[in-house]
C-alpha cells in the first residue's frame, strides 16, 4: 500500500500546481466555450478543497490500509484474542461489561494468585479496558449486537488508524502537510507498531501509542500558540495516556526535557511558560486519579524531572520578572544567589534518589531479580530488530533528524529529543522499539517528503514561484502572532531552488524512481512482516504439510477447556506464571502464578515446587492446596517454547528465593551442560518438572529413525524412561502431547507402608481385658 | 372405563396371578392381545421397545379405542411413545394418544383412538413404539480407561397391557456378544447379541416379571444435558439457527488416569469414549461454525452432500464418562424454504429440535423463536405438547421496539421428536422500510451536522486576519467570474464582427457593439468596485486586479479593427496574461 500512498503523495505535492494548470487550460476554454463553467471550475480549483479532500482521502486510505494489514491473524485462524496478557485485559474487560465500572474498580480477583488474590482494580491501567467496554456500551445501546471479544480483537487495529491520523497531525505541525500524509502512511504499516496491534493483540500498546501521539500533537499545538485551550487538551490527553499504559513516565519526562532545552537555548518565551505551568499542574492532578497511579508523580523518581522542571521555568519566569524591575547589579547577586540555591537542591535530591536505590529502576532490577531478565522482551535490542521492525524508515529518519535540527525551531527541538531519547530507550530493551516507531515515521517521512519536495514539484514552481503549501499559508499567518517559524522555512525554499538549478531533468526522474522503489520495497517488506512474523495468535499453532494443506495444532485451548469443563469449579491449577493469564482466561480456574509477576517469592515457589524431586514437592503442593499441575512439553511435535527449555530460569528464581534447597549448579553435568539425556545430572533426571515432562513418553516411538523417548526439541533420547509417580496421576494429555496436566492426588487415608510389615514374634496370648 | 375395577396391587409386584379379576377387566371392553411380538433394542444407549399387537375385539359391541400402559419402574424415563396401526398395504397410519388414568394402577396409561371402531371379533394389528432414556446403568459405575463398559438393563418380561395376553415373544438385542447375566425366565435362547424369550402363553393383565440383562455396550452413552436452539427469523432472506450444546458423557465413570499414550496405541484404550459424532444439518445450511468460549473448534469437518450437510462434530478433547463439553454450533438458511406468505400472513415452518447425532437423547430443549420486528397476531402449532413461557422481546441490527420471541421448553426428547412447528403471523410489509429508512436517517443527520458545523464558526474569539483573508478571498472570486464573463463577451464580439464581415450590416454591428459595450462597461466597472474594496482590506490583490483592468482596457481599444488575425493573436496573448495573472490570485 505504501508506494500507492506515495504516489498518491506525489500528487499531492504535485497538486497545487496541477490545480495552477488546471485555471491555465480553463480559461482559454472558458473563453472559447461557455461562461457557465467558470464558477463551478473556480470553485474546485481552490487548493485548500482539493487538498483537504486529498488529505483525507490519503488518510482514509492509510487507516483502511493499517487496519487491514492487521488482519492477517483473524484471516488465517479466527478473531481470538492472542498471546498470555491480552488474555487478562480481555477477562478484566469482560469483569468490566458484566459487572460494571465500579465492581471493575474495586474488583478482588480470587481466582489468581492463589491464596493471596489481587486487587486488579488498583493494579491495572485501566484504560484498555475501558475504552472497550464503552465502545462495547455505545454499540448496544444502538442495538448493534457486537460481542465484546470482536470489540477486544479490531481494538488495536482500530486504534492504529487514529494513530496514524495524530502522527499526521503532528508531523503538520512540525514540518507540512505532505510529510505529515507521508508519516500516516509510514506508521499505519510500519511493523515495530504492527507487532504490538494486530488484531487480537488486545494490549495496553495497542491504544497508548495513540495517546502518545495526540499528546505530543496537542503539546506543540501548546508550545506554538501558548493557548491554555490546547494546553488542557494536552493534559487530557495525557491522563488517557496514563489510564493506559505505563508508558506515560516517557510523556511526563519528554516534555519536561523539551521545556528545559528551550530554556537552554535561550527560546524561553510566555507560550512556554503558559504551556508547561498548565500540562505539568493539570497533568499532575490528572494523572493521580488513576488508582495504579496514586501518589507515585510526587514521590518517585521518574516524576522528579517533571518537578524540578516546573520549578526551574517558575524561577526564571520570576527572574524574567525581576530583571525588568531591578537594576543590573542588584539583578547578578540575586540570580546568581539562586543558581546556587536551585543546583544544591538537585544536586542533594540526585545523591538522595541514587541512594534509595530509585533511579535506574530497569538496570537495577535487571542486575536482581531474574525474573525480570527472564522475559525476552526485556533483551537490548539487536541491530537485526532495529531493520526488521523499521526498514528503511531507519537509514533516513538521521536524514529528517538533520533537516530539523537545520532549520530548528520550538516543536522541531522537541522532535529531535523525542528521537534521540526514544533511540536509547529501544537501544536498552526491545520492547521500548515501539516507541521509537512513530519518531522514525515522522523524521522519516520529513526526510521524503522534502527529497521529493526538490525532485518532483519544481517545474511549476519557476514557473510561478510562490506556491505555498496550505502549512506555510498556516505559517504566514502565524507570523504576525507570535511566531518566528515562517521567515526560515521561506529562506530555506529558496535556498533549495537555488540549488535545484542545476539538476537535470533525468537526474530528477532517476532520483524520484529510486526514492518510490524504496517506498515499495519497504511497504513489501512491511507486509511480509506482517505476515510471517507479526500475525500468529500464539494460542493456536499450525503446521504446513508438504502439499501445502494446513494442521491447526490447537492443543492449548483444548487442554484448558478440558479443565474448564471437567475439572472442578474452585480447583487450582498450577504451572508456570506464564500460562497464568491463558489459564484464567480460557479454563476460568485458579492460578497460584501469573503473568502479573508481582510477587517474586510466590514465583519462587512454584519454581520450586518444579524442581524438586516429588516428594518435596508434594509437601510444597500440599501446602499450597494445588490440584491440578499444568506444563507444556514440546517433545513430541518439537515446541521450543516449553517448560524445559524454560527451566532453567524456574532454578534461578527458586534459587533467589531458597538458595539452600536449589542450586543451579546441581542442574548442569559436570562439563556445565544442560542435557536431558542419560549424561544429564541425576537431580534433573528426578526433578517433577522432568518427570511430568516425560512420563510415559520413554515408551513413545515417534518414528523408525529415532529410539523410544526421542525428544524432537532437545534431539536427544531421554535419560529417565522409568517414570513412576506416587503423588500425581496423569489427568489429561492434549492431542499432540504439548500440555500435560497432572492431579494431585489427596493424602491417602491411611499411609502405605515402604518396608515390608515386621514380622513381630507373636506374644503370649494376653490381651487386655479392658478394651 | 376401569374405575370398577377393584384390583389394589402395588406395582411392583412381580406377578398377579387374580386371573378371575383380571379377566373380568378384560370382559369390560372385550379385548384381548391375540398374539404379541416384543423387540427391546438395548444395542444403543436408549431402550427402544417395539411391539407388534394382534387385538381382538371379543366384546360384544364395537370398540372406539384402547390402552397402552407403561410400568411404573421405567415411566419417568419415558420420551416417547407412538401407536400405529400395521396395515396390510404397509402404510402406518399413526394414532392418536392421550394419557390417562387408571384407577388402582400406578404406571402410566394412553388411550389409543382407532382410526374406525373394532366390531366385535374383529381383529387388528397395531404396532406400539416407545422408547426410553437413561434406563441402562452403567455397572459398575466407575471403570478405567482399559475397561469395558457393562451395562444393565431392568425392564419386564411381559407386554405390560391392561389386557390378557394369549401369545408372546420378547426380543432383546444387545449390543454386543458379551453378556455377564440375564433372567432366565422361560429357558430362553440366546444368539450372537440377541436373547428370545417365550413364547409365553396367557399372560394375565398388568403382569410384571423383571427381566435383568448385564451386558456390554461401547455405544457412545451421550446426552445432551440442555439445548438451546435460536431461530430467527429476518424477512431479508434469512433464518439464522444457533444451537448452544451441553454434552455429557453418561455412560460408566472414568476412574484413574487418562493416559494420552495409551489412547493412541491402543485401539480398545478407552472403548465407550466418545471421539467425534456427526450432525446432520439441513441441505441448504450455510455458514456453518462450531465454536465455544474460547473460539472456534479447530477439529471439525464439514461436507456438503446432497439432501444434507453433514458436520462432523469432534469436541475439543475426547469424551470420556462423566466428562462433559459445551459447544455453540449455528448455520445460516435461505428463508424461501422455510417461510410460507401470503399477503400479510405469514407461516413458518421449521424443524422445532433438529438431529445432533444419531439417537440423541436431549435432557432439556428450550426454543427460541425470533420473528421480524412487528410481527403480530402469533400463532402456534407445535407437533406435541409443549411448555410456553411468556413471549420475551430481542434487541439487535436497527431495532426500535424489539423483535417478538416464543420460548418454549421441554424435557427427554428423542429422535422421533425431530417433527415441524409451524408459527403463523402477521407482518405489515411496510414495516420492512423502517430498517433502511433508519440508515438514511442517521446518515443524514451526521452529514447535516457536518455540513452545519464546517458552514457555521462557533469560536468565541475573532481572529481578524482570518476574516479579512476570507473576505479577500470572497471578493476575489466574485472578480474571477466577473472576467471570466468579460472573457465572454469579447467572444461575443468576435461573433458580432464575423456576422457583420458575411453581411455587412453597419447597423447591425453597431447595435451589437453598442450593447456589448454597455455590457462590458458596467462589468469593468463591477470589478472596478470590488478592486476598491479589495484595496480597503488591505490587501496586495487589488493591484493585480488593476493590472487586469489595465490589459482589458487594450483589449478594447484594439478591438474590431481592421487588422484581424494581428488583433487575435496579440489578445490571445493578453488573455494568457490575464490568465497568468489570475493564476496567481
Amino acid at each position: 500500500m505504501a508506494e500507492h500512498h506515495t504516489v498518491t503523495d506525489g500528487k499531492h505535492k504535485a497538486s497545487p500546481n496541477a490545480g495552477g494548470s488546471l485555471h491555465g487550460n480553463s480559461r482559454p476554454n472558458v473563453a472559447s466555450g461557455g461562461g457557465g463553467k467558470g464558477g463551478l471550475s473556480g470553485g474546485l480549483a481552490q487548493p485548500a478543497g482539493w487538498q483537504s479532500l486529498l488529505s483525507f482521502t490519503i488518510l482514509f486510505l492509510a487507516w483502511l490500509a493499517g487496519f487491514s494489514s492487521r488482519l492477517f491473524a483473524v484471516i488465517r485462524f479466527e478473531s481470538i484474542i492472542h498471546e498470555f496478557d491480552p488474555w487478562f485485559n480481555y477477562r478484566s474487560t469482560h469483569h468490566l461489561t458484566t459487572n460494571g465500572f465500579y465492581e471493575f474498580l474495586n474488583w478482588f480477583d480470587e481466582r489468581s494468585w492463589y491464596p493471596l488474590g489481587r486487587i486488579v482494580g488498583g493494579t491495572v491501567y485501566p484504560g484498555l479496558m475501558v475504552t472497550a467496554g464503552l465502545i462495547h456500551y455505545v454499540l448496544n445501546l444502538l442495538h448493534l449486537t457486537v460481542h465484546i471479544r470482536d470489540v477486544c480483537v479490531f481494538l488495536a487495529p482500530v486504534f492504529s488508524g487514529l494513530t496514524s491520523i495524530s502522527t499526521f497531525l503532528l508531523t503538520r505541525e512540525l514540518w507540512n502537510q505532505g510529510a505529515g500524509l507521508l508519516a500516516a502512511c509510514f506508521i499505519a504499516i510500519v511493523p515495530g507498531y504492527i507487532s504490538r496491534s494486530v488484531a487480537g493483540s488486545f494490549d495496553n500498546e495497542g491504544i497508548a501509542i495513540f495517546a502518545l501521539q495526540f499528546t505530543y500533537y496537542l503539546w506543540v499545538k501548546s508550545i506554538k500558540t501558548g493557548s491554555v485551550f490546547w494546553s488542557i487538551g494536552c493534559c487530557l490527553s495525557y491522563f488517557y495516556m496514563v489510564s493506559a499504559w505505563g508508558g506515560y513516565v516517557f510523556i511526563i519526562n519528554l516534555i519536561p526535557l523539551h521545556v528545559f532545552v528551550l530554556l537552554l537555548m535561550q527560546r524561553y518565551s510566555r507560550r512556554v511558560y503558559i504551556a508547561y505551568s498548565t500540562f505539568y499542574i493539570v497533568g499532575l492532578v490528572l494523572s493521580m486519579q488513576i488508582p495504579f497511579v496514586g501518589f507515585q508523580p510526587i514521590r518517585t523518581s521518574e516524576h522528579m524531572a517533571a518537578a524540578g522542571v516546573f520549578a526551574l521555568l517558575q524561577a526564571y519566569a520570576f527572574l524574567q520578572y525581576l530583571k525588568n524591575r531591578l537594576t543590573k547589579q542588584e539583578f547578578q547577586t540575586l540570580f546568581f544567589l539562586g543558581v546556587a540555591l536551585a543546583a544544591g537542591v538537585v544536586f542533594l535530591t540526585v545523591i538522595y534518589l541514587t541512594y534509595t536505590g530509585e533511579l535506574w529502576t530497569v538496570s537495577y532490577a535487571k542486575i536482581h531479580i531474574p525474573i525480570i531478565a527472564s522475559v525476552s522482551e526485556h533483551q537490548p535490542t539487536t541491530w537485526v530488530s532495529f531493520f526488521f521492525d523499521l526498514h528503511i524508515l531507519v537509514c533516513t529518519f538521521p536524514a529528517g533528524l538533520w533537516f530539523c535540527i537545520k532549520n530548528v525551531n520550538d516543536e522541531r527541538v522537541f522532535v529531535a529529543l523525542y528521537a534521540i531519547s526514544a533511540v536509547y530507550f529501544a537501544g536498552v530493551m526491545v520492547r521500548l522499539m515501539l516507541t521509537l516507531t512513530p519518531v522514525v515515521c515522522m523524521l522519516s517521512a520529513i526526510a521524503f517528503s522534502s527529497v521529493f519536495e526538490h525532485y518532483l514539484g519544481d517545474d511549476m514552481k519557476r514557473e510561478n514561484p510562490p506556491v505555498e503549501d496550505s502549512s506555510d499559508e498556516d505559517d504566514k499567518r502565524n507570523s504576525g502572532n507570535l511566531y518566528d517559524k515562517a521567515g526560515k522555512v521561506r529562506k530555506h525554499v529558496s535556498e533549495q531552488e537555488k540549488a535545484e538549478e542545476g539538476l537535470g531533468p533525468n537526474i530528477k526522474s532517476i532520483v524520484t524512481m529510486l526514492m518510490l522503489m524504496l517506498l515499495m520495497m519497504f511497504a513489501v517488506h512491511c507486509t511480509w512482516v506482517t505476515s510471517n512474523a507479526y500475525s500468529s495468535p500464539s494460542v493456536v499453532l499450525a503446521s504446513y504439510n508438504h502439499d501445502g494443506t494446513r494442521n491447526i495444532l490447537d492443543d492449548f485451548r483444548e487442554a484448558y477447556y478440558w479443565l474448564r469443563q471437567n475439572t472442578d469449579e474452585h480447583a487450582r491449577v498450577m504451572s508456570w506464571w506464564d500460562y497464568g493469564y491463558q489459564i484464567a482466561g480460557m479454563a476460568n480456574r485458579t492460578t497460584l502464578v501469573d503473568n502479573n509477576t508481582w510477587n517474586n517469592s510466590h514465583i519462587a515457589l512454584v519454581g520450586k515446587a518444579m524442581s524438586s524431586n516429588e516428594s518435596a514437592a508434594y509437601e510444597i503442593m500440599r501446602s499450597l492446596d494445588v490440584d491440578y499441575v499444568l506444563i507444556i512439553f514440546g517433545g513430541v511435535i518439537g515446541y521450543s517454547g516449553d517448560d524445559i527449555n524454560k527451566f532453567l530460569w524456574m532454578v534461578r528464581i527458586a534459587e533467589g528465593e531458597h538458595p539452600k534447597d536449589i542450586r543451579e549448579s546441581d542442574y548442569f553435568t559436570p562439563q556445565g551442560e544442560f542435557r536431558v539425556d542419560k549424561a544429564g545430572s541425576p537431580v534433573l533426571l528426578s526433578c517433577l518438572m522432568y518427570k511430568m515432562s516425560y512420563y510415559r513418553f520413554g515408551e513413545m516411538q515417534l518414528d523408525f529413525r529415532t529410539p523410544p523417548g526421542f525428544d524432537r526439541t532437545r534431539n536427544a533420547e531421554i535419560g529417565n524412561k522409568d517414570i513412576k509417580f506416587k503423588h500425581l496421576e496423569e489427568a489429561f494429555t492434549s492431542e499432540h502431547w504439548l500440555v500435560r496436566i497432572y492431579k494431585v492426588k489427596k493424602l491417602d487415608n491411611r499411609e502405605p507402608l515402604d518396608h515390608k510389615l515386621r514380622s513381630i514374634v507373636p506374644r503370649p496370648k494376653y490381651t487386655s481385658k479392658k478394651v | 372405563m376401569m374405575a370398577g375395577n377393584k384390583l389394589s396391587v402395588k406395582l411392583p409386584t412381580f406377578l398377579l396371578l387374580i386371573t378371575g379379576l383380571c379377566y373380568q377387566v378384560a370382559a369390560d371392553d372385550g379385548l384381548v392381545n391375540e398374539e404379541v411380538k416384543r423387540t427391546v433394542d438395548l444395542s444403543t444407549h436408549l431402550a427402544k421397545i417395539t411391539a407388534e399387537i394382534l387385538l381382538s375385539n371379543q366384546g360384544d359391541s364395537a370398540v372406539h379405542s384402547f390402552i397402552l400402559a407403561v410400568e411404573s419402574d421405567l415411566a419417568p424415563h419415558l420420551a416417547y411413545i407412538g401407536a400405529s396401526v400395521k396395515g396390510d398395504e404397509e402404510e402406518d397410519g399413526m394414532l392418536e394418544l392421550k394419557q390417562t388414568a387408571i384407577q388402582g394402577q400406578s404406571g402410566e396409561f394412553y388411550k389409543v383412538q382407532l382410526p374406525s371402531s373394532l366390531g366385535a371379533g374383529a381383529k387388528l394389528r397395531v404396532k406400539v413404539e416407545t422408547v426410553f432414556s437413561h434406563v441402562l446403568r452403567p455397572f459398575p459405575t466407575h471403570i478405567t480407561q482399559a475397561e469395558r463398559q457393562l451395562v444393565v438393563f431392568q425392564g419386564n418380561h411381559y407386554l405390560f397391557s391392561p389386557y390378557p395376553t394369549r401369545s408372546q415373544t420378547t426380543r432383546v438385542r444387545l449390543a454386543s456378544k458379551t453378556v455377564e447375566t440375564y433372567t432366565k425366565l422361560g429357558n430362553p435362547s440366546k444368539s450372537d447379541d440377541a436373547i428370545e424369550y417365550g413364547p409365553f402363553r396367557d399372560v394375565a393383565p398388568f403382569s410384571e416379571d423383571t427381566m435383568k440383562v448385564h451386558y456390554e455396550n461401547n455405544t457412545p452413552f451421550l446426552t445432551i444435558s440442555s439445548i438451546t436452539r435460536t431461530i430467527e427469523v429476518s424477512h431479508w432472506g434469512n433464518i439464522a439457527v444457533e444451537e448452544t450444546i451441553d454434552l455429557r458423557h453418561t455412560g460408566a465413570f472414568l476412574k484413574g488416569p487418562f493416559s494420552r499414550y495409551d489412547y493412541q496405541r491402543q485401539s480398545d484404550s478407552g472403548i465407550s469414549s466418545v471421539k467425534s459424532f456427526k450432525t446432520i444439518l439441513p441441505a441448504s445450511a450455510q455458514d456453518v461454525y462450531y465454536r465455544d468460549e474460547i473460539g472456534n473448534i479447530s477439529t471439525s469437518h464439514l461436507q456438503v452432500l446432497e439432501d444434507s450437510v453433514e458436520v462432523e462434530v469432534r469436541p475439543r478433547f475426547p469424551l470420556f464418562g462423566g466428562w462433559k463439553t459445551h459447544y455453540i454450533i449455528g448455520y445460516n438458511l435461505p428463508s424461501y424454504e422455510y417461510l410460507y406468505t401470503l399477503g400479510d400472513q405469514y407461516a413458518l415452518k421449521m424443524r422445532l429440535v433438529d438431529h445432533v447425532y444419531d439417537d440423541q437423547v436431549i435432557d432439556s430443549l428450550t426454543v427460541k423463536l425470533i420473528l421480524p420486528e412487528g410481527a403480530r397476531n402469533i400463532h402456534v402449532e407445535t407437533p406435541y405438547p409443549i411448555d410456553r413461557v411468556p413471549d420475551q422481546l430481542h434487541y439487535t441490527y436497527l431495532d426500535t421496539f424489539g423483535r417478538p420471541v416464543l420460548v418454549a421448553s421441554k424435557t427427554n426428547l428423542v429422535e422421533q421428536h425431530i417433527q415441524d412447528i409451524v408459527v403463523h403471523y402477521t407482518f405489515n410489509k411496510i414495516l420492512m422500510l423502517q430498517e433502511p429508512l433508519l440508515v438514511v436517517g442517521a446518515f443524514y443527520i451526521l452529514f447535516f451536522t457536518v455540513i452545519i458545523y464546517v458552514r457555521l464558526d462557533f469560536s468565541i474569539t475573532k481572529d481578524p486576519a482570518a476574516e479579512v483573508r476570507m473576505k479577500v478571498a470572497s471578493i476575489t472570486e466574485q472578480v474571477l467570474t466577473l472576467v471570466n464573463k468579460r472573457l465572454g463577451l469579447y467572444r461575443h464580439m468576435d461573433e458580432v464582427v464575423n456576422r457583420y464581415k458575411q453581411s455587412r450590416d453597419a447597423g447591425a454591428l453597431n447595435s451589437g457593439r453598442k450593447t456589448l459595450e454597455a455590457d462590458h462597461r458596467t462589468l469593468t466597472n463591477d470589478i472596478s468596485s470590488l478592486q476598491a474594496r479589495l484595496k480597503a482590506e488591505g490587501s496586495d490583490l487589488a493591484d493585480k486586479v488593476g493590472e487586469v483592468q489595465k490589459l482589458d482596457g487594450q483589449v478594447k481599444k484594439e478591438a474590431y479593427i481592421e487588422n484581424e488575425k494581428n488583433l487575435a493573436s496579440k489578445r490571445l496573448d493578453l488573455v494568457t496574461r490575464i490568465d497568468s495573472l489570475l493564476d496567481t490570485l
